[in-house]
């Protein structure tokens, strides 16, 4: 791309002006934010009218005159009603669900609209910066009605962050007009990392502290825990019932029984012990240990720098991992 | 599977082409006999070729199939007109670029470029009819081009034609008083540069040349040429073989061919003063006269009045004409007065006049010898130009000379062969070989060509006057009586002049078919379409800047100039903008009903000293109006209780319109 002297300064002009933006999960479109201007192709129709004109004009055909004036008419009401179907539309966030990093996921906005008439071709996409380009999601909303569209997002940094800013805009009906409007969303969206792939197998599990763990275990008899399976274990050990359960889902995980380790070991994750050099990688490894160990179903602990999470198991414990893992 | 079952299941894509190209071929159709043959065959064949593409859904030509269309319409163009440039030789271009555009319908930009090209090339029909049966058919094909961008513009799902047709009709409609103000009050004004001169090639009618003999055989033209309104009663009218009207005099010969020597040189002619002398009652009227490309005006004989003519000036040349400044390519109206009754020319004999009965030598040697032998004859020796008249008058009616639409190709020696071989023709080779034998006698004559008769609308009053009315006669000079007119067609066949009786043009078959069936009720519809059609004229295509300024007059102004227009028009502009800046206003005032009236609760209270926050429910309001006013304050509370319950309760006991009634009479305490 070539270097723009202007850039930075349209950097910070865009920088302050969506700072201006108040932070609302619901946007009401009103006269005072939604903008309109005209396209491309409505300086071309703006052309063909003069050009209409001066044939009219020269050749002295008063039908001339009167096409050129109708057309222009028709173009003066399309633009009222371009920026009437975005005008009086109110957009709302639906609370985002976490994301994996470098997947790519959407939000969902609901859009409603009390009008007695439908709009159409109403487009949203994450605004991108510079001249990235928009993947625009569209959606008609209904007169009187509610419509949903999903904006597709794809988080760049792991953590807790603001929802980034929505641009929403419609052409319709001439296309010779845009109309749009920024939304700075106050919702925040929590981007866990990207889990590693593919990715070793999960680590040996810690001696218990203390040994004292293993005696109320002791009298359950042969089966006591599960955990991944390794090459070479005989077939019986296989825990059939889980592995038709995780075949379904397309991994192919396969839970050996375990009958001592379980008792004598627990399994911790710990940061400092995945053995990479650069954090991100640690992280994203213990990221995918945690995804596979809740997928076994086994008991695990995690071990960032400063927080310790005990072992547990459990879709709000894998919860708790991720977000403490996004967050480091 | 049939059509229409085919059609709904079509793809979306395919069926939004297929509309697309419907529209196009619609705007072009009427094009189709003004475009050279081949540019019409190819259009047809791409946009067939197109719809076919779209139906079986196969992929379109490459650029280079393209290329080389283009190739072959811009040489085409160029083989047919000699250039690319001017009128019809850009018609021709347009409508092949908009049908070759089809074939390169990718993007959304593509799309846009044939909308836009669609749009020229709805203007470039009004260059060949701006009649109201062409307005009519381009105000379907702008809805529809409209319905196609309206539909390009729903991206989702494949919503139905009928939605976007609505959408798209609704647009011109509210555009409709945009436009009606634009075209009123958009000032008029001449040309901004000179047109390609192509516009100027004669249509049919009066050309201010003649060229005898060289027609085998006319066909009629029932195009209108121009209407005449009468003012005062019904039978103002003068008789239709008294109606001459009067357009280019010929008086220049060449053997061949009669020019009008006002028009080749204007300077000449001033020797012989017009010297118009008018007399009797003055018959008024308005013609209307139809856009002939040609510098003149029509008039009944006589007029010595100057017309008002919008953006031109007219004047009345020696022998009567009357030329404008510019052609007419346009509609133009103008109110005149005529005197049936007139004398012109000089009434004593003048030099100049002795070019008037010159004749080219060497052409028709037994005209001559003719007018020798009526030159010796004792009856009518010294007798004087009348006599010579009326003898060549019997002649042509006794000497069995025919009139004819099909006389065949005259030779070289056109009087000759019209007096002795022939005695066949119409009114061009009567006038000629009767002048010829005048001034063979010695006699100043000339051509009038103009129009003769027309016929009367019924239904609005308006006398028509058609291409097929144009005619030829003579004017002969005589001492005493300066220029006289002498019609010699009508000695031939007294049909031609006056009567209804005519030769009709060969008309298409549906027409024949109605006129046998009922020829008064073809007569009546086509009355009535010609009305319907002259109202267009008069109140569309005729709206020329005096009647603007007429407009203006009506609204107060005292003298208006075309600033006054930008004035009246920038007034509009800006009482729109306002009128919509308090709509706006309005809109956004426009709460609910109940909000506005717990609104008014709110600061009424506010005003006796209890300010409430926005967020206070009213039974809440009601608590605090109690609290602080007590026992006389019970009204309001109980008020108050019955708003939230017209809003709240499932059946509410009060209705919206009785509260605010009641909202007067509250006790509100006192500030």
């Amino acid at each position: 791309m070539p270097f723009s002297p202007l850039a930075p300064v349209r950097r910070r002009f865009q920088h302050w002006w969506q700072a201006r933006l108040p932070l609302s999960d619901t946007l009401a479109l009103t006269q005072r934010n939604v903008y309109i201007l005209p396209t491309g192709a409505g300086w071309m129709l703006a052309l063909t009218l003069l050009v209409l004109l001066v044939a009219s004009i020269n050749y002295q055909l008063n039908l001339g005159y009167l096409l050129t004036f109708l057309l222009a008419g028709s173009a003066v009401i399309g633009m009222h009603i371009c920026h009437a179907n975005l005008r009086g539309l109110t957009l709302h966030l639906k609370a985002p669900e976490p994301h994996f990093m470098g997947t790519s996921t959407a939000f969902e906005i609901q859009l409603s609209s009390e009008r007695k008439a439908p709009r159409y071709g109403i487009a949203l996409s994450v605004h991108g910066t510079g001249k990235a380009p928009h993947h625009w999601a569209w959606t008609d909303v209904p007169a009187q009605g509610q419509s949903g569209v999903q904006v597709a997002f794809r988080p760049e940094r792991r953590g807790l962050h603001r929802v980034p800013t929505l641009t929403a805009e419609t052409r319709f009906p001439l296309g010779t007009f845009r109309v749009w409007t920024y939304w700075r969303p106050a919702a925040q969206v929590l981007v866990y990392p990207a889990p590693e792939t593919p990715a070793p197998p999960l680590p040996p599990g810690e001696p218990r502290a203390g040994g004292t763990g293993s005696a109320p275990s002791q009298g359950i008899g042969e089966f006591d825990g599960v955990r991944a399976y390794r090459r070479g274990d005989p077939l019986k050990l296989v825990v059939w019932k889980k592995a038709a359960k995780t075949l379904a889902t397309g991994t192919d995980d396969l839970v050996s029984r375990d009958a001592q380790q379980a008792q004598r070991h627990e399994l911790w994750l710990d940061l400092a012990r995945a053995a990479l050099p650069d954090h991100e990688a640690r992280v994203s490894r213990l990221t995918a240990w945690v995804l596979q160990a809740d997928r076994l179903g086994l008991d695990y602990g995690l071990r960032l720098p400063g927080v310790e999470i005990a072992p547990d198991a459990g879709a709000a414990h894998r919860r708790n991992c991720l977000e403490a893992l996004a967050l480091c | 599977m049939n059509l229409r079952q085919t059609l709904a299941t079509l793809p979306r894509d395919a069926r939004d082409t297929l509309f697309l190209l419907f529209v196009i071929a619609w705007v072009i159709a009427p094009q189709a006999g003004n475009l050279p043959a081949w540019a019409s065959v190819l259009a047809a064949g791409l946009l067939l070729w197109r719809g076919w593409l779209a139906w079986k859904g196969r992929p379109l030509p490459g650029r280079w199939t393209v290329a080389a269309l283009l190739v072959v319409a811009v040489a085409g163009t160029l083989f047919t007109h000699r250039t690319v440039l001017g009128r019809d030789a850009g018609v021709t271009l347009i409508v092949m670029l908009l049908a070759l555009k089809t074939l390169e319908l990718r993007a959304r930009r593509d799309a846009m470029v044939v909308f836009f090209l669609g749009f020229f090339t709805m203007l470039s029909n009004f260059f060949f009819s701006q009649s109201l049966s062409t307005a009519a058919a381009m105000l379907v094909a702008l809805l529809g081009l409209l319905t196609a961008l309206v539909n390009a513009h729903m991206p989702v799902g494949r919503p139905p034609l009928a939605q976007s047709f609505r959408l798209a009709g609704r647009m011109a409609l509210l555009g409709a008083p945009i436009m009606a103000a634009l075209f009123m009050l958009f000032p008029r004004m001449a040309p901004l540069w000179g047109m390609p001169s192509d516009t100027m090639a004669g249509r049919s009618g009066l050309s201010g040349t003649m060229k005898v003999g060289s027609i085998a055989e006319l066909v009629l033209d029932d195009s209108v040429a121009l209407r005449v309104k009468f003012e005062g009663p019904a039978n103002a009218a003068p008789r239709q073989s008294a109606m001459y009207y009067r357009g280019p005099v010929l008086s220049g010969f060449d053997g061949r061919e009669w020019r009008s020597e006002a028009l080749d040189n204007p300077w000449a002619v001033r020797a012989l003063p017009a010297n118009l002398q008018v007399q009797g009652p003055a018959l008024r009227y308005e013609v209307t006269l139809e856009p002939h490309k040609r510098p003149w005006l029509i008039v009944l004989e006589a007029m010595p009045e100057v017309p008002e003519l919008p953006n031109m000036r007219a004047y009345m040349t020696p022998d009567l004409q009357w030329l404008t400044s510019r052609p007419i390519t346009d509609v133009v109206r103008y109110r005149a007065v005529s005197y049936p009754d007139f004398r012109h020319g000089p009434q004593a004999p003048i030099k100049h006049l002795q070019a008037l009965t010159s004749l080219p030598a060497g052409f028709n040697p037994r005209t001559l010898e003719l007018a020798a032998q009526m030159r010796a004859d004792p009856a009518l020796a010294g007798a004087g130009p009348q006599a010579f008249v009326d003898a060549a008058l019997r002649r042509l009616r006794t000497g069995g000379y025919t009139y004819t639409l099909e006389p065949g190709v005259y030779g070289e020696h056109t009087a000759d062969e019209f007096w002795f071989d022939r005695k066949q023709g119409f009114c061009e080779h009567i006038a000629s070989a009767f002048v010829v034998l005048m001034r063979a006698l010695d006699v100043p004559a000339r051509i009038v060509t103009g129009y003769q008769g027309g016929d009367l609308n019924p239904v609005d009053g308006y006398w028509t006057v058609r291409q097929s009315d144009a005619h030829a006669w003579a004017e002969v000079w005589m001492e005493g009586r300066g220029w006289v007119r002498v019609d010699p067609t009508g000695a031939v066949s007294p049909g031609r002049v006056g009567a209804f009786q005519r030769l009709q043009a060969p008309q298409g078959a549906l027409a024949t078919a109605m006129g046998t069936v009922s020829p008064n009720l073809a007569r009546q519809l086509r009355a009535v379409w010609e009305a319907v059609n002259n109202g267009w004229n008069q109140w569309v295509l005729n709206y020329t800047q005096s009647r603007q300024l007429d407009l203006l007059k009506s609204l107060g102004f005292e003298s208006p100039s075309w600033q006054d227009l930008t004035t009246v028009l920038g007034f509009l502009i800006i009482a729109a903008a306002l009128g919509g800046g308090a709509w706006t206003l309005w809109e956004r005032s426009q709460h609910d009903p109940w909000l506005r009236l717990l609104a008014r609760a709110r600061q009424r209270l506010a005003r006796a000293g209890l300010a409430l926050p926005d967020t206070l429910p009213p039974r809440a309001m009601a608590r605090e109006v109690q609290a602080r006013f007590g026992g006389p304050s019970a009204p309001i509370a109980d008020w108050l209780l019955r708003l939230e319950r017209l809003r709240y309760a499932p059946q509410p006991d009060t209705e919206l319109t009785a509260l605010k009634r009641e909202f007067a009479t509250l006790p509100w305490p006192a500030p």
